[in-house]
């Protein structure tokens, strides 16, 4: 089975209602990039929107669970599985969904999903969400460069 | 991991089920009937959850589900199972909130994913119609002994009909609901599958 994890992103993608998925390719190797993305307390938060600071508080295997605090005060409380090239969060109102894979010629390609949940159903609130995503996505670029 | 010897009772003995069932125990959990019991529930369960609105249950189901449909794929498309794979992923994810009953999950996860592996592999035959000269030679023993070797001979609706009947333990009639053809025409292809199957098996 070589299922990718960008692959895996856009199947969640496909099944949440309102999800934006936005993938790029960065120039750097897989282990830079996931070095920022999969560091939840250091460069996580610096690329994605309104994330001011996490703070992991339990790790269990793949599974974690993570405060985040937003710049205007409001928190996070997110639970997730976070693995080499893979993540996705959860918190009452947020879900957050990365995916990254090596490409043959050293560079990466990446793919990040995510926003505001709708309650009661798989579905994300799509407003203005395309738009932090493709900021994330820049700032990452920026990031790992 | 779901269900997947519910698949196989009742099937036959003869080199097809033999063939296919080598081919089954291979990368696939053997599961005992507990095992696959739990699973079953499992995948229920989570779908229940993701349907209601919950994420990290949707993830889970993805990781639940993933083995269980490219078991279904690879044998139907062969060297392009991880795109069937794929394909039948988003088929069954994007669609999971038309699933009406979750207890179904399974029959209903498997034909959408027989039913994907069945268009990619003829989409693929279609574009590399060349290939088919690169089909191993009967008499080669040790290509012969290779399951996914002597599939590639059958036709993607053989392929098909042999995972349903011969690895899922399906009857006819659910077979042919699943291909969305008339239980007589599942029943001819499934014969002339198997015909097929045992002439390039017994090589």
């Amino acid at each position: 089975m070589t299922q990718t994890n960008v692959g895996r992103l856009r199947v969640m993608g496909a099944a949440i209602r309102g999800a934006h998925l936005v993938e790029g390719v960065l120039p750097s190797s897989f282990d830079e990039v996931w070095d920022v993305m999969g560091d939840l307390e250091g460069g996580f938060g610096d690329f994605q929107p309104d994330m001011r600071s996490v703070r992991v508080l339990r790790v269990d295997g793949d599974r974690v669970e993570a405060l985040a605090r937003s710049r205007y005060g409001m928190r996070a409380h997110f639970h997730g599985v976070l693995r080499p090239g893979w993540g996705w969060l959860q918190s009452r109102f947020l879900v957050v969904g990365m995916a990254a894979d090596a490409l043959d010629d050293g560079r990466t390609r990446v793919a990040l999903t995510g926003g505001v949940r709708v309650p009661g159903r798989p579905a994300l609130v799509p407003i203005g969400a395309r738009g932090e995503l493709e900021q994330a996505m820049r700032r990452l670029g920026e990031r790992v460069r | 991991m779901p269900p997947a010897d519910h698949a196989g009772r009742g099937a036959g003995r003869d080199g097809v089920e033999q063939g296919v069932e080598r081919g089954r125990t291979r990368g696939v959990d053997g599961g005992c009937e507990r095992g696959a019991d739990r699973g079953f529930e499992r995948g229920v369960a989570l779908a229940r959850a993701a349907r209601r609105g919950d994420t990290l249950a949707l993830h889970d189901l993805l990781d639940h589900l993933t083995p269980y449909i490219s078991r279904i794929c690879r044998p139907i498309a062969l060297d392009d199972g991880p795109d069937a794979t794929q394909e039948a992923l988003v088929a069954v994810f994007t669609s999971l909130r038309s699933l009406r009953d979750p207890e179904a999950l399974y029959g209903w996860v498997r034909g959408i994913s027989v039913r994907e592996a069945v268009r990619v592999a003829k989409r693929a035959a279609r574009a590399r119609p060349a290939e088919s000269a690169d089909v191993p030679e009967r008499g080669d023993p040790q290509l012969a002994a290779d399951i996914d070797d002597v599939l590639s001979r059958l036709s993607p609706q053989h392929r098909a009909v042999l995972v349903l009947r011969d690895v899922e333990g399906m009857d006819e009639e659910s077979a042919a609901a699943v291909l969305g053809v008339p239980a007589g025409t599942a029943k001819s292809r499934l014969h002339r599958a198997r015909q097929s199957f045992r002439k390039a098996w017994n090589g």
